[in-house]
């Protein structure tokens, strides 16, 4: 595996994919369609990706305000930039 | 010859060792015996002229000492390089070899290092020197010490193995080790380092650094015999009261033992020494429990086996049934859980994961069978009047067990009364009573049992927050946001991830609905999400989605993920 499979903080990030969370997140919002196998696992690729930018959106936007936290604000903005790149 | 004898009749002015050892050689060079060493004789002699000529205008400071050293070193190096002349070593070439070899400039040791090491160097060079008996001049008793210092580096080999058996000498005889690395300091780096190698002491490393030393893992060896004898202890102290017991008004004083007794409040309180194992402590008392309720549920759940048919999916239960089945007819039908628990201590993991899935399974069925039986409900007032029962997850109990058997009012009165021995006795009994009964009803045996595990959650018996699961999945990744930020956030923030993961998963999902809907499909594949990704610009020429797959996915999901030829002309996964 590439970069950052160490986890450098105290508490071990688990590496499952929820996929029963997906599949019952998508089956809620459209019941009329079905998810396939390996779908669950890409559609969870996207979500790490997604969070991953809007973590470092929000900790760019803590830095520039000069933060040592990020705060509400910071995730606000982020978010929109972020969510307006993700469209497709 | 002449020469010779001039010049050391020059150097006699200096009674050194290599003056008298020139003399000798001299002296006896017509005496060689072999003829045909004559020539090399007389050439090494000419060599020997010429370093010693040399050596007459190297200072003169050399004392005894060095010279006796060097001469040995050079011994040693002579008898290397002009090994595969000499066919017989006499100690006329010895010296010869000794005089050729000579550095002109001899390594001086530093007087300091010198002295302190001269007692284990003796015993050094006495020992090398009964070693080599045969090959070196015995010229111990002008010798001190300090041979190490000086260059030795042909007979490294051997001096390696003395120095690791003067090494062992010494380490027997306490000697200080570093003395020996510290004197092969000065000397060449090659023996020194070859020497130290050898002279790396073993024992004082935990001496120096006692972090070092490895101490045996102090463990705690598992009380499992004190904490049966202890459960058996308490149990057979509720058995007996609880017996006898069969009036509210007596169910008082034995309710606090009850509850001492019960598996979540009180093997983390009440019994101390089982404190720290409070996880075998809860299969113990869960697999016990079920023991018991066995045993006693064999009494009141006779006259139900005709009523409730296992009507329900039990498959997964059919084999734990005929489990627990086996177990109840092991022991006999007695109020005594002390039989039971004997029995049960073989087959406490087994049962106690049975238990685990059965109550589990029973909770769901509860919410279903709560709703029936209002005579179930006054009687359960009744048993929790007399049962201080603080978890209403036992309270449970009686309202699903007779609720699930409301028309059998005489079994629900036998019920009762067993019931009442069965809350004499420790709490869990009641609970995993249920479980008994579950091979022969599942359906109301379902009911108590899972409310053990959520504990206190369970008082307010009623419908899941819908949220829950929804949140749990959400803090997953919102989990996964503050390990990207790698800095410390705001409960604010944290809940503004969350409502930006809300507003994701719904462009997502429409996202993908307009991509299958574009192919004419109905169902998502993973196409679809390629698809999603490329606009998103996370995948684009340079960089594909196998790559990304590989990068922050783990392996597992990659082998899904990825197609893979493997042997037998199969791919997995197959496209």
């Amino acid at each position: 595996m590439a970069f950052s499979t160490t986890v450098s903080q105290r508490k071990h990030i688990k590496r499952k994919a929820p996929r029963g969370f997906l599949k019952h997140v998508f089956k809620r919002q459209k019941p009329h369609l079905r998810l396939e196998t390996s779908g669950d696992l890409l559609v969870h690729l996207n979500c790490l990706l997604f969070v991953r930018r809007l973590a470092e959106e929000s900790r760019m936007n803590a830095f520039e305000s000069k933060c040592g936290v990020i705060k509400k604000e910071h995730v606000q903005a982020a978010a929109k930039v972020i969510l307006k790149k993700s469209r497709g | 010859m002449a020469e010779a004898m001039a010049e050391s009749y020059n150097r006699d002015s200096e009674p050194t060792t290599r003056t008298l050892l020139r003399r000798v050689l001299d002296t006896a060079d017509t005496r060689t015996p072999r003829r045909r060493r004559s020539a090399r004789v007389s050439a090494q002699k000419a060599l020997l002229e010429t370093p010693s000529s040399r050596r007459l205008s190297s200072p003169t400071k050399m004392n005894v000492r060095r010279r006796s050293h060097r001469a040995r070193s050079i011994g040693r190096l002579a008898h290397v390089h002009t090994s595969g002349n000499l066919e017989e070593q006499t100690p006329r070439t010895l010296l010869k070899n000794i005089l050729l070899t000579a550095p002109e400039s001899s390594v001086m040791m530093p007087e300091s290092v010198v002295k302190p090491v001269p007692t284990p160097q003796v015993v050094q060079s006495s020992r090398r020197e009964s070693s080599r008996g045969s090959l070196e001049l015995q010229l111990p008793e002008l010798e001190p010490p300090t041979t190490l210092a000086l260059g030795l580096l042909a007979p490294g080999r051997r001096k390696q193995r003395q120095r690791l058996s003067v090494f062992q000498q010494g380490m027997d005889q306490g000697l200080p080790l570093s003395q020996e690395p510290r004197g092969n300091g000065s000397a060449s780096s090659l023996t020194s380092s070859l020497n130290l190698t050898f002279a790396t002491p073993l024992q004082p490393q935990s001496v120096q650094r006692p972090g070092l030393a490895r101490r045996p893992p102090t463990r705690r060896a598992v009380d499992v015999g004190a904490f049966l004898q202890d459960l058996r202890d308490t149990s057979l102290a509720l058995a007996s009261p609880g017996d006898s017991l069969r009036t509210p008004v007596a169910t008082l004083p034995t309710d606090t033992v009850l509850e001492d007794t019960q598996p979540f409040s009180q093997p983390l309180i009440g019994r101390s020494p089982s404190v720290y194992h409070s996880l075998p402590c809860l299969s113990h008392t869960e697999a016990e429990d079920a023991e018991r309720a066995v045993s006693h549920r064999i009494q009141s759940s006779g006259p139900r086996l005709q009523n409730h048919n296992p009507g329900k999916p039990t498959q997964l239960l059919a084999g734990k049934a005929k489990k627990v089945d086996a177990l109840a007819v092991s022991f006999p039908n007695n109020s005594s859980a002390v039989s039971g628990e004997d029995g049960v201590e073989p087959l406490q993991d087994g049962v106690g994961e049975e238990a685990e899935e059965r109550m589990e399974e029973s909770l769901s069925v509860s919410k279903v069978m709560a709703t029936t039986g209002t005579q179930g409900s006054v009687r359960m007032e009744k048993s929790k009047g007399h049962r201080e029962m603080t978890e209403a997850a036992e309270a449970k109990e009686p309202e699903g067990s007779s609720g699930a058997s409301p028309e059998l009012a005489s079994s629900t009165t036998e019920f009762l009364q067993a019931r009442q021995p069965q809350f004499l006795e420790p709490a869990p009994p009641p609970s995993t009573a249920v479980l008994s009964s579950e091979p022969l009803e599942p359906l109301s045996t379902r009911l108590p049992p899972r409310a053990r595990t959520p504990g206190p959650r369970a008082r307010t018996p009623g419908p899941r927050p819908r949220q829950d699961p929804h949140k749990t999945g959400l803090s997953h990744y919102v989990k996964l946001f503050s390990f990207y930020a790698k800095m410390p956030m705001e409960k604010a923030a944290l809940e503004m991830v969350e409502k930006c993961l809300d507003k994701y998963f719904q462009h997502l999902c429409d996202d993908l609905e307009v991509f299958a809907a574009h192919a004419g499909r109905k169902t998502v594949r993973p196409e679809d999400l390629e698809l999603l990704m490329r606009r998103q610009g996370l995948v684009n020429d340079q960089v594909s989605l196998h790559v990304l797959v590989e990068r922050h996915l783990p392996l597992e999901y990659r082998q899904l993920l990825i197609p893979c030829a493997f042997s037998g002309n199969s791919v997995f996964p197959a496209q």
